[in-house]
């Protein structure tokens, strides 16, 4: 066994854990970044859409700014999310894009003069400004009054991703591929570093250092239909549940994404729709707009999955051997168009389902059903990254319930948070590294590694006979027909407890391969172990939510309820031997926020049962708009939320045609 | 040595049997000899070689190793060697052979760790330093500022080299990095051009040949072409080695 | 001190103000350009010595010409000497410069082996043909070259084709002419890859494209060459009686 010390230690080297390590190296620390599998294929390299930020260069963006995205991704919430933390993050993200564009991402850029775009399924001629050639252009995307959503093509992550750790690579980030943390140390209530596994050689790690972070992505695996990559399980998340003082957060927010092409479960970017895509049933017929007149395809993501299981559950779903499924057709948008900014699109949809999207009419549609897609739920941390029980741990990325995204979030606005987070949380995070002493000896460490290898030899003398590949299937079968997009009391109570149930039975799994090196069976056991307590946080948390929010949607329950439920889920697991988790709530402060919560302009009007604290509110900002009269927007918006920023990331930022106004 | 393994399985749609055969060998087991397990299963439609695998994985030999990250042809975890050709395995569909034999073997000139699973983040991170493949600028950029214009067609071109996935095929693909074992590949020279073709970077055509300008750089390639051959991303390997090569040999 | 810019790219790899060696540059440059010189020189060659085929006078001229005849009386056989030594030096600097992409080792040869049979992709096969019949032709060329530089004179359609035939050159000619045709024009093929002469707007497609005129070439070498040794062969034959008589030229008779 042995032990690494060094100064900050971050888990996981997707966008998020390598812009942290980035700040932290810019701060003279050592830093090593530890990954289930070489940084650059971590996950974020599959986003393909696009990453949010106003920078308005676009002749469609124009008369954008921090308050229109603030605006937007408050709404796409659903009120879920915490503005202040909001307002962090649509004041940094122009600055992210700046700081990538200047690490070398080939964003798609502008072009002066006309261009022509399908909007709304229609060729529009669109004349794009002198002043604006050569600048980031964006496209449009669901959920944004603007467009907003700055791309390379279809391969947005996937650039980010490799500028990002390009720069890592450059300062001298020290990189451990392979290695799984499986448990954090801790000790009265201060984390110093991770256990973690080496997935070569087997080999127990300590990583011991002043502060940790988790960057360790989502964790959609614990669905059947996913298109989240298969490593996607959670791990970091729930070795930090494990600790049994660290909360988690809204983990019934899942987001289900309307178009993965079916059945492999592959993303096809919201681009699609973006660039003008439309959906069809049947019949050939386009029916978003029947039930979303004024946003159509591109209301938010929640909404569109719905209407369309909903259509499907009218019987206007194209059977197949996979179930009903959808049409998504890109073909009015040109071959030409598809294939320069939608090549990946057309690539998946050509190798996995034999169609090519270019082709005209039918045969160019992709079949398409709502598949999970991302997790808003997470590690529950303070504005400025740290876990809210646990001091040195800190949380950014997917992973984290920073919360950005409360009950959904708007695409295009993960990546950037990835990126943005690693830049505040990240600043935060090193700042806290350079000024901590490490608080720990190697007594304790040593405790916790023990206990992992004690915790691994237990798993090998299980002896039941039963198989943790069914077990697993079985709890991802369960998410999936019983904690998916329409939601309901009997089935989240029948999945608790059959989640339960197989929680109970992973001990009576047998191992069959008993070598602790390069054992893909044991690293399966003891992963399920820890993704079945996510699934019961994610199943109990929306059992308990008797209310419809965002992704959240209950038919016994099917109104937004801001009386009782303007609160935040969050779950502990208190006891090693719990079976299921303890949940509390925290109340979100209709006081302090810069938009209280309102009807969102998209989904069912009606459905809500309004706070009486809203109108109070409101009332209120109109008071202090009124008494501070003709002031600029940053004054303004001061005064109706103050927001701190470290490394003076809350500089204006300048746009085009109007200066840093 | 040829180990059977035999699953009897439904089949009730009378879908062909397919065989896939694969090298198991466990590079950090002391005693443990190389060997090709044959495994018998049912084809579905649609199958690619992602979901044959995890179904020989979970329902056959849970002792089996590989490495599938994305299971869409985007992060190039899954590079093998099928039927002799190195490829993305999650993009292999096993209806393209027409015989039902698959053969698979770890990607080559990579440390192999076990099966179908070898190292390649470590070489990738290497290649990435030796070849600085970073943005070189003197210009310190005031992030709050407007960005710096640049031409749409120059910006399209650069992603155009930047879409490589680090999936090492390219290598796996290429007899000269066979036999040395220090030569930076398709995959480093492709890095190279990318950044010389990138305005944000200032770096001459002399600081590159420092990075490449020797016999485990460009002058190593022998334009074999079985990087451009076998690339699954289609990247202009061809060309951009060849821009390099050019622009290597005429300074002075 | 005893030290100059050699020892310090000796020992660093750089030269003295720390600027990485230009050497291999200049000799990847060299060696596509002594390939290059030696493959024209070649497709000029086998066209001269294809004349047989117009007959042993056409034969005749072409060698007295490039004797210089027109402006020697009798042309002069050094003339040859000095082209054949010429021809010699490029071809040992050629082979000197290409050898160091010959695989190193035994193991080296093998890995090499074992990964092209593994993977059947043509240019790499491609480039097997090329070290072999470079290696080939580092035998048979020098002794080739080596007789045409000492015995110049032994040139002409009698004494060539006793050579060919009587002495027993032709197994030797044969092996030559299959290694020349493959490795020049295979070496063409890969100049233009190399370098990216032709890319154009379609280089995938131009690639294919060369590769078909490259197979074109070689047929057509081949056959050139096979009937021209065919031919010498015959006439070989016809004069073994006659062995060592040199043909007189029509126009003197
Ligand atoms: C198909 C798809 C398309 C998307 N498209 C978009 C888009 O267009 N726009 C947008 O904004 N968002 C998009 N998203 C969402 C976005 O990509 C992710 O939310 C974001 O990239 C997450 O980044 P991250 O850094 O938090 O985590 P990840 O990139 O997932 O990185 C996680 C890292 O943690 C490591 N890790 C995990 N567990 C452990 C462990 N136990 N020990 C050690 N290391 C561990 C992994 O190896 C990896 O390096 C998309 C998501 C999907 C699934
Ligand atoms: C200046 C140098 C050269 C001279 C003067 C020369 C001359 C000749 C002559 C006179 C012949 C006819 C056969 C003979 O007389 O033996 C011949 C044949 C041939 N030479 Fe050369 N040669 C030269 C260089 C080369 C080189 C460098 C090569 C290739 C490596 C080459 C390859 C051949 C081949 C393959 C044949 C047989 C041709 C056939 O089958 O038609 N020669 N050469
Ligand atoms: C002793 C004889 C020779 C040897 C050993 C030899 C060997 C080689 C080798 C190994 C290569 C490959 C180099 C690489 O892959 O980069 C090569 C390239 C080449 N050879 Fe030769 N060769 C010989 C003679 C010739 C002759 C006679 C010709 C012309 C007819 C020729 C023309 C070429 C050409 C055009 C190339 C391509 C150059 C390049 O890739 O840069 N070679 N040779
Ligand atoms: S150049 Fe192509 S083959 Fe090589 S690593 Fe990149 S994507 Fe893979
Ligand atoms: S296969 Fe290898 S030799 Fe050059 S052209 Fe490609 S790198
Ligand atoms: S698993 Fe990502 S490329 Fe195949």
């Amino acid at each position: 066994m042995k032990i690494i010390y060094t100064d900050a230690l971050i888990v996981g080297g997707g966008l998020a854990g390598l812009r942290s390590a980035i700040a932290a190296r810019d701060k003279g620390l050592d830093t090593i970044v530890i990954s289930m599998v070489p940084v650059k294929r971590s996950h974020s390299a599959a986003a393909q859409g696009g990453m949010q930020a106003s920078l308005g260069n676009s002749i469609k963006g124009e008369g954008d700014n921090e308050d229109v995205h603030f605006a937007d991704t408050v709404k796409g919430s659903d009120w879920g999310c915490d503005q202040d933390v909001a307002r962090m993050f649509v004041t940094t993200a122009p600055k992210a894009i700046r700081e990538l564009a200047a690490w070398g991402v080939p964003w798609s850029r502008i072009g002066k003069g006309p261009r022509e775009v399908v909007i709304n399924g229609k060729k529009e001629t669109i004349v794009e400004k002198d002043e604006a050639h050569g600048l980031i252009n964006a496209r449009d995307f669901g959920g944004t009054k603007k467009w907003r959503t700055c791309y390379t093509s279809d391969a947005t992550g996937h650039t980010m991703l490799y500028a990002v750790a390009n720069e890592a690579l450059k300062r001298e980030v020290e990189i451990h591929d392979k290695k799984e943390a499986i448990s954090i140390i801790h000790e009265n209530g201060i984390c110093s570093g991770v256990v973690a596994r080496d997935l070569i050689t087997g080999e127990l790690i300590a990583y011991v250092a002043r502060g940790t972070m988790i960057a360790t992505g989502g964790y959609g695996r614990i669905y059947k239909q996913s298109t989240n990559a298969i490593i996607c399980k959670g791990i970091g998340v729930a070795i930090a549940l494990e600790t049994g003082i660290i909360e988690l957060g809204n983990m019934e927010a899942v987001q289900f994404h309307p178009t993965p092409i079916v059945p492999s479960g592959i993303l096809l970017t919201e681009g699609c729709r973006g660039d003008g895509g439309v959906l069809r049933d049947k019949d050939g017929y386009r029916f978003m707009p029947d039930y979303e007149p004024e946003k159509k395809e591109l209301a938010s993501r929640d909404v569109v999955s719905r209407r369309m299981i909903e259509h499907i559950r009218k019987g206007k779903g194209v059977k197949s051997p996979h179930g009903d499924h959808l049409w998504l057709d890109i073909s009015i948008l040109g071959r030409e168009h598809i294939e320069k900014n939608l090549h990946d699109v057309q690539d998946i949809s050509k190798t996995f389902n034999g169609i090519d999207p270019a082709d005209e009419g039918e045969k160019g549609w992709m079949p398409v059903l709502p598949m999970q897609h991302y997790s808003m739920g997470g590690i529950r941390v303070k504005p400025t990254g740290e876990s809210t029980k646990m001091k040195g741990l800190f949380c950014a990325g997917e992973a984290s319930c920073w919360d950005l995204h409360g009950f959904n979030r708007l695409g295009g606005n993960s990546v950037s948070e990835a990126v943005v987070s690693g830049m505040i949380v990240g600043e935060y995070f090193a700042e806290y590294c350079a000024t901590t002493h490490l608080n720990t000896n190697t007594f304790t460490i040593e405790k916790f590694l023990e206990e992992q290898k004690e915790y691994l030899e237990e798993i090998l003398s299980y002896d039941g006979g039963k198989n943790i590949f069914d077990i697993k299937d079985r709890m991802r079968t369960i998410m999936q027909d019983k904690v998916g997009v329409f939601r309901n009391g009997k089935d989240l109570d029948d999945a608790v407890n059959e989640l339960e149930e197989l929680l109970k039975m992973v001990k009576e799994i047998t191992v069959t391969d008993k070598s602790f090196c390069n054992n893909p069976e044991l690293n399966e056991a003891y992963r399920v172990t820890k993704m079945l307590k996510l699934a019961l946080c994610v199943a109990k948390g929306a059992l308990d939510r008797t209310e419809s929010r965002g992704a959240h949607y209950r038919e016994d329950y099917m109104k937004r309820d801001d009386e009782n439920w303007l609160k935040r889920t969050l779950a502990t697991w208190t006891n090693p031997n719990d079976t299921m988790p303890t949940l509390h709530y925290e109340e979100l402060d209709i006081n302090k926020m810069e938009m209280p919560p309102a009807f969102r302009g998209y989904g069912k009007k009606g459905a809500i049962i309004l706070n009486a604290l809203s109108e109070v509110r409101e009332t209120e900002i109109e008071q202090i708009k009124e008494t501070l009269g003709k002031v600029d927007r940053f004054t303004m918006q001061e005064a109706l939320l103050s927001f701190e920023l470290p490394n003076n990331y809350k500089r204006k930022n300048e746009r085009v045609g109007v200066g840093y106004d | 040595m040829i180990n059977k393994s035999q699953q009897v399985e439904e089949n009730p749609e009378g879908y062909r049997e397919i065989e896939i055969t694969i090298f198991r060998y466990n590079s950090g087991k002391k005693d443990d000899k190389p060997a090709y397990q044959t495994y018998k299963l049912i084809e579905t439609p649609g199958m690619t070689l992602y979901i044959a695998l995890i179904k020989i994985w979970s329902t056959m030999d849970h002792h089996l190793s590989f490495d599938f990250v994305c299971r869409a042809g985007i992060c190039g975890s899954c590079s093998m060697v099928v039927n002799g050709k190195p490829r993305l395995a999650c993009k292999t569909r096993t209806e393209e052979f027409p015989d039902g034999k698959i053969t698979l073997l770890p990607l080559p000139t990579f440390k192999h760790i076990k099966d179908l699973s070898v190292d390649t983040g470590n070489w990738m991170n290497d290649m990435s330093i030796k070849v600085e493949s970073w943005i070189h600028s003197k210009e310190e950029t005031d992030i709050a500022a407007i960005e710096k214009p640049i031409e749409p067609d120059v910006a399209q071109a650069v992603f155009e080299l930047d879409r490589c996935i680090e999936c090492g095929i390219c290598l796996a693909s290429c007899s000269t990095k066979i036999m040395h074992e220090d030569f930076v590949g398709a995959v480093g020279l492709n890095r190279s051009a990318r950044f010389a073709m990138d305005p944000h970077d200032d770096r001459t055509d002399d600081e590159f040949y420092e990075l490449i300008g020797d016999d485990n750089g460009v002058f190593g390639c022998m334009s074999l072409m079985g990087c451009e051959d076998h690339c699954p991303k289609e990247l202009p390997l061809q060309t951009k080695i060849a821009y390099m090569r050019r622009k290597m040999v005429s300074l002075k | 001190m005893p030290q100059n810019d050699n020892t310090v790219e000796l020992l660093t790899g750089k030269d003295r103000l720390g600027k990485k060696s230009r050497i291999p540059a200049w000799l990847d440059y060299l060696q596509s350009a002594t390939g290059l010189f030696l493959a024209l020189f070649i497709t000029f060659h086998i066209l001269f010595e294809s004349s047989i085929l117009f007959g042993k006078e056409a034969m005749y001229r072409l060698t007295k010409m490039f004797e210089g005849e027109p402006f020697i009386e009798g042309g002069e056989p050094l003339i040859i000497t000095a082209l054949a030594f010429i021809i010699f030096s490029m071809f040992i600097f050629h082979a000197f410069l290409a050898m160091r992409k010959f695989p190193s080792s035994y193991k080296e040869y093998q890995r090499y082996r074992a990964h092209s049979k593994l993977m059947h992709h043509q240019d790499t096969n491609l480039w097997f043909i090329q070290i072999t019949t470079g290696f080939a032709m580092f035998f048979l060329g020098s002794i080739h070259l080596y007789m045409m530089m000492t015995s110049p004179e032994n040139i002409g359609p009698f004494a060539s084709s006793d050579r060919i035939y009587s002495d027993w050159m032709w197994p030797m000619y044969l092996l030559l002419l299959i290694s020349v045709v493959l490795h020049a024009w295979v070496g063409v093929y890969r100049l233009i890859i190399k370098w990216g002469w032709f890319d154009g707007d379609n280089p995938r497609q131009n690639r294919k494209r060369a590769k078909t005129m490259i197979k074109g070439l070689v047929a057509i070498y081949l056959v050139l060459g096979l009937l021209s040794l065919a031919s010498y062969m015959k006439i070989g034959y016809d004069h073994q009686d006659k062995y060592g008589e040199r043909y007189v030229s029509e126009v003197k008779k």
